[in-house]
């Protein structure tokens, strides 16, 4: 890490920015602060952040709102910090287009690993660009449309390989089962999510890949499915 | 498939419900043994069939068996336990019944009850068997019977006209045609009579063996034996018809719709029959139509109660019942025929007299003339038959009065006659005419036409000998007096049958008036009145003095039935029963209806908006009454509302009770939520300081350390306590609201796996699926909290190094899930409790649920919010508990969308 990394938080409450500020210091980042929504809106304007730490539940405007906001001419990282039990909020940051969340009360180790999963991905190619991916024996060479798990070729359907290949292409991030029904099968997606069950059972057969005890593609029950980085 | 012939899945499933399927509390089967008469062997075919369900084990009684002394039958009722038969005392005869009671308490699989059209003795709850029966069903409990063909109430008279033999014990055909079975048993005429002659069929005692040679001729065993088949092929074919309907192949019952227009004439019986013989041919939906125009009025009780029991009649067999009212029958019954696509409309017709012909167009034929498209069928009464005696006699009903009112017609005109005869020499005798045409007028609305005839009649010569010169002689000189005498005559005969009209129509409106004024007095008392006593006093105190009745009132109370007024209470056993019925089966009952109908009182439902609220009892003081048709039409008006201002008082109570509950629900929610935002920001700032204090390892002396791991380890239990503590309140609260996604369970067991990884220590988590598991339609995030919390559980009560194994398995439409650990186990009686709120190790005998306490309890609310079940109990080993709990399956998905 280089002390370069500049971290936004938009969080009301003084006592979590005074841990976040702790915490990510001792991580060598430089942490701005924002109080409230609008404020937070002008600093990531102004001070061009390398990731934003979003409480959603802020005093002056609604969360959702503000990642719009952001969302409107930024692709800067932005982890949502929510309380436990607002799944449908998490999926609707998601969808707005916030990388990650992370549930209220959680570790300092958690919210490190967070942002550099976050960090990494930013820095990733964009769009249709070719991109290789290489973890625990699984090889996926986009531009080859090539697959290899511990050296074997795996051979996919289109729909398992594109299932498979959005799913890598942002790794180690929750993809939220709409936005893969919608990513995978395009303007035909099913609204039906059972499709996307089976196909993510198929995929994890070929990948000998165990739902009870996930290599590659995790399960967030709720929310929708990862894979490991 | 085309969206017009796609099966509709209602239809389809109502069918299934009908079938006896999932509906719960399961309805009981009913198989009928059908035969064209006696002798061809229901009773044995019915035996022999419950041999073969005795043999499934299924539990068969004998409720009541006719087996005549046949030995054969005999033979097959051994092996079948017998229920004894109820002995009634009629009148000091001695009768066996079966006992209804009897069946209901020992609750058997199946019962067979001999003889369906039975007629039971007096006193028995029902009067007929087919309400046992039907009784039977309602309790789930399952009944096979016998039936011959000449007992369905729509062929009786047809079987009547046929054989001569009018039979009384019918079954209404709705009831036939709702039978789960209908096994027809069928045997050639001439085998049937064979046996007859070898003595093998069993002819009823004290019958008139020459009806009983009537009835069993070959012809006419072959028309019933037709009948038989016919009705029951009939049957088969509605059946199929109403599975095509539901599959959406409707072209059976295209088209067809037929009208049946009823009236007071006695025709009308055999109008219905033949309509609904037509309707079941033709498989067409009927409806029997009273169009209640100005002619209503003028009607008698009798005919009004007679047009009820038509409708009845129609009804029991099946039509819808509708009653127009129009001025124009013609006009207004072809205009609603067309309106509702009905295609023929039956209507019976009488010759109209030769006299009247000139001034009356017979109504089939002004029917028939603006009919355009509808088919009218006319069914001629003149050549039925029926007596057309007590027509005659309601025609002439205006005259029939009591003898002293003709007395007192009389006497009204002496005393005319002796008020005018001061004044006979001091006016012209004509204006003393109208001193009788006084009387009349007076006879008339006091008394009614015929009097009024009487009195116009006897005044002429009473002018004559009194007032005409020569007096006191029926002669006269002046050739005027004709004329006077016929004007006279004719003028009282007119003032006098109009005035009888009036005064018949005035005393009908005040009558009506009179029902009216209780009816408001009732309604605007029981507005203005709050609670339930106070509700019932109203209704006793206005309904009690004007019909004579002592009114009682048995309101449906949690602790039961509280009877109003408390001293009231009818003791009788048979008052009681017949209140516990009406509550329980929410129709009339008691005193001039068909069940139970030596009751002293009459009990009438209080049902409003399909809440049974109660039971009104009304029973006339002073004996001998009987309730005619319209007064149990009106106790029926006064029940509803009765019925509605209970409903009321019984919300407003809710209400009153939901609004405190709210309040208390209202403060609960605040607490928690600013418990939660106060408790959470607190613990993410410990949480985070504690774990950066984690990391600094080199830097902390190893006390230091030692204290911090203690107090992370507190605050991961804090962390777990106020999230169970938000999960709990909007379990109770009602205010989760699943979200629905299907779910491999591996996926959601793998995720929990991966949540108590840290906290697992050395323990084994080992998972077993057994077979292939289909989908669960489930909300993702709250089961997975389910798995950890049940396994946070089990890590609590085994040892560091203990074993849990996790098994998913398939149980029809449900999917088990176990989670069983070698721990101590449970203690006993703690099985349920331990998913009570707040049940822990203090309150409970073993120390299972620990922690929070808080943990199973959500567990089980998240599992019934699923609609599944969640139980515990200690494995069979002895070591250790096994958590179960069952999710719903989603149907399968269809192959060809995948």
């Amino acid at each position: 890490m280089t002390d370069s990394i500049r971290i936004l938080s938009i969080e009301d409450e003084a006592d979590i920015r005074k841990f976040l500020r702790a915490t990510l210091g001792a991580n060598d980042m430089t942490v701005i602060e924002a109080e409230t929504g609008r404020e937070g809106l002008r600093l990531a304007t102004s001070q061009t952040p390398d990731i934003i730490l979003l409480d959603l539940g802020l005093p002056d405007m609604d969360g959702m709102e503000i990642i719009r906001h952001l969302r409107d001419w930024t692709s800067i990282p932005i982890i949502v910090l929510s309380a436990r039990g607002q799944e449908r909020d998490k999926i609707e940051a998601l969808e707005l287009g916030a990388d990650d969340y992370l549930t209220k009360p959680f570790a300092a180790g958690e919210l490190i690993a967070r942002i550099k999963v976050a960090l990494r991905h930013a820095s990733r190619p964009k769009g249709d660009a070719p991109f290789v991916y290489d973890y625990d024996g699984l090889t996926i060479d986009s531009a080859a449309r090539r697959v290899r798990l511990d050296g074997e070729d795996v051979r996919l359907t289109p729909i398992e390989y594109r299932l498979l290949s959005v799913l890598a292409r942002n790794s180690g991030k929750v993809l939220t089962y709409a936005s893969l029904l919608k990513q995978v099968w395009d303007r035909h997606s099913p609204d039906n999510q059972t499709y996307l069950r089976i196909h993510t059972q198929h995929l994890r057969e070929k990948l000998k890949d165990d739902a009870l005890n996930p290599r590659f593609i995790v399960t967030e029950p709720g929310i929708g499915y990862r894979l490991n980085p | 498939m085309s969206p017009d012939t796609r099966p509709d899945p209602d239809k389809l499933l109502a069918l299934v419900r009908h079938d006896g399927g999932e509906g719960v509390p399961r309805r009981g089967r009913l198989k009928v043994f059908f035969g064209a008469s006696a002798g061809v062997g229901k009773t044995y075919a019915m035996l022999s069939e419950a041999r073969l369900r005795l043999r499934d084990g299924v539990d068969v009684v004998s409720g009541v068996i006719e087996h005549h002394g046949r030995r054969e039958t005999q033979a097959l009722m051994e092996g079948i336990p017998v229920l004894p038969m109820l002995e009634i005392d009629h009148r000091g005869i001695r009768l066996t019944e079966f006992d209804l009671d009897g069946v209901l308490a020992r609750r058997p699989g199946l019962v067979l009850v001999d003889e369906f059209a039975h007629t039971n003795a007096p006193g028995s709850r029902h009067p007929k068997r087919w309400q046992d029966v039907e009784e039977l069903l309602d309790n789930g409990i399952d009944v096979y019977t016998t039936l011959n063909v000449q007992h369905l109430e729509s062929v009786n008279d047809q079987v009547a006209r046929l054989t001569g033999v009018w039979v009384r014990e019918t079954v209404p055909d709705t009831i036939f045609e709702a039978a789960d079975d209908i096994a027809l048993v069928d045997i050639p005429s001439d085998e049937l009579l064979k046996r007859l002659a070898d003595g093998k069929v069993y002819v009823a005692e004290g019958a008139n063996t020459r009806a009983a040679e009537n009835f069993f001729k070959k012809s006419n065993l072959l028309v019933l034996r037709e009948m038989a088949l016919r009705r029951t092929a009939e049957r088969v074919d509605a059946q199929s018809d109403e599975l095509n309907a539901a599959m959406g192949q409707n072209e059976a019952q295209l088209g067809h719709k037929i009208m049946l227009l009823i009236g007071p004439d006695p025709l009308s019986t055999r109008l219905i029959r033949h309509a609904k013989r037509m309707a079941a041919r033709g498989r067409a939906p009927w409806f029997a139509v009273y169009l209640q125009s100005d002619r209503h009025e003028t009607l008698n009780e009798k005919s009004r109660a007679r047009v009820e029991q038509y409708l009845r009649l129609a009804e029991n067999l099946g039509a819808q019942v509708v009653r127009l009212s129009g001025a124009q029958p013609a006009r207004d019954i072809l205009t609603y025929a067309r309106q509702n696509g009905f295609t023929r409309i039956m209507v019976g017709h009488r010759r109209i007299r030769w006299w009247l012909k000139p001034f009356r167009t017979a109504f089939a034929q002004q029917l028939i003339e603006n009919s355009d498209g509808i088919e009218i069928s006319v069914i001629n009464g003149d050549v039925a038959p029926y007596s057309v005696t007590e027509n005659v006699a309601s025609s002439l009903r205006p005259f029939i009065a009591r003898p002293i009112d003709y007395g007192v017609a009389s006497a009204a005109v002496a005393l005319a006659t002796l008020a005018g005869l001061p004044f006979r020499d001091k006016t012209p005798s004509d204006n003393l005419t109208m001193l009788y045409l006084t009387a009349v007028v007076i006879v008339a609305a006091r008394l009614g036409l015929g009097p009024s005839v009487v009195a116009s009649i006897l005044s002429v010569p009473a002018f004559n000998f009194f007032f005409a010169e020569p007096y006191y002689t029926f002669n006269f000189y002046d050739s005027y007096y004709y004329i006077t005498f016929v004007f006279m005559l004719v003028t009282s005969l007119v003032v006098g049958s109009l005035t009888a009209r009036l005064s018949r129509h005035a005393r009908q409106v005040s009558e009506r008036e009179r029902e009216t004024q209780i009816l408001y007095g009732l309604t605007r008392a029981l507005s203005s009145v709050r609670g339930v006593d106070r509700i019932c006093e109203v209704a006793i105190s206005h309904l009690s003095a004007p019909y004579n009745l002592a009114v009682s009132l048995f309101v449906d109370s949690p602790e039961g039935l509280g009877c109003i007024p408390k001293s009231a209470g009818p003791e009788d056993m048979k008052e009681m029963s017949a209140v516990r019925w009406v509550a329980t089966n929410t129709q009339m009952a008691g005193r001039d209806t068909d069940t139970l109908p030596s009751a002293s009182g009459l009990y009438l439902p209080l049902q409003a908006e399909n809440e049974t609220l109660g039971v009104m009892g009304l029973t006339p003081n002073g004996n001998g009454r009987r309730f005619t048709g319209s007064e149990i039409l009106q106790f029926e008006t006064f029940a509803s509302l009765v019925a509605g201002a209970l409903q009321r008082a019984r919300r407003s109570d809710e209400a009153e009770r939901s609004k405190v509950e709210s309040e208390n629900e209202r403060l609960r929610n605040v607490l928690l939520s600013s418990l939660s935002h106060d408790l959470r920001t607190p613990l993410t700032v410990m949480n985070g300081s504690v774990s950066l204090l984690l990391k600094m390892r080199k830097e902390l002396p190893r006390k230091a350390m030692d204290e911090l791991t203690g107090l992370w380890g507190q605050l991961i239990r804090l962390q777990k306590f106020v999230g169970n503590l938000l999960n709990m309140a909007a379990i109770t609260s009602g205010k989760m609201t699943l979200n629905f996604q299907p779910y491999m369970i591996q996926e959601i067991i793998g995720a929990a796996l991966s949540q108590v990884q840290s906290t697992k220590e050395n323990r084994q988590l080992r998972t077993q699926i057994v077979g292939n598991l289909p989908m669960v339609q489930i909300d993702g995030g709250l089961v997975e909290q389910v798995f950890v919390n049940l396994l946070e559980n089990a890590f609590q009560h085994t040892a560091s190094d203990g074993e849990i194994v996790i098994t998913a398995e398939r149980d029809a439409d449900r999917l088990r899930i176990r989670i069983s650990d070698n721990g101590a186990g449970l203690k006993t009686g703690d099985e349920a409790r331990i998913f009570e709120q707040f049940q822990t190790a203090q309150t409970l005998s073993s120390d299972r649920a620990g922690g929070t306490g808080l943990g199973l309890a959500i567990c089980r609310g998240i599992v019934q919010a699923h609609g599944g079940m969640i139980y515990a109990r200690n494995n069979s080993d002895k070591t250790g508990a096994s958590f179960i709990f069952t999710l719903p399956i989603v149907p399968e998905m269809p192959k060809e969308i995948l």
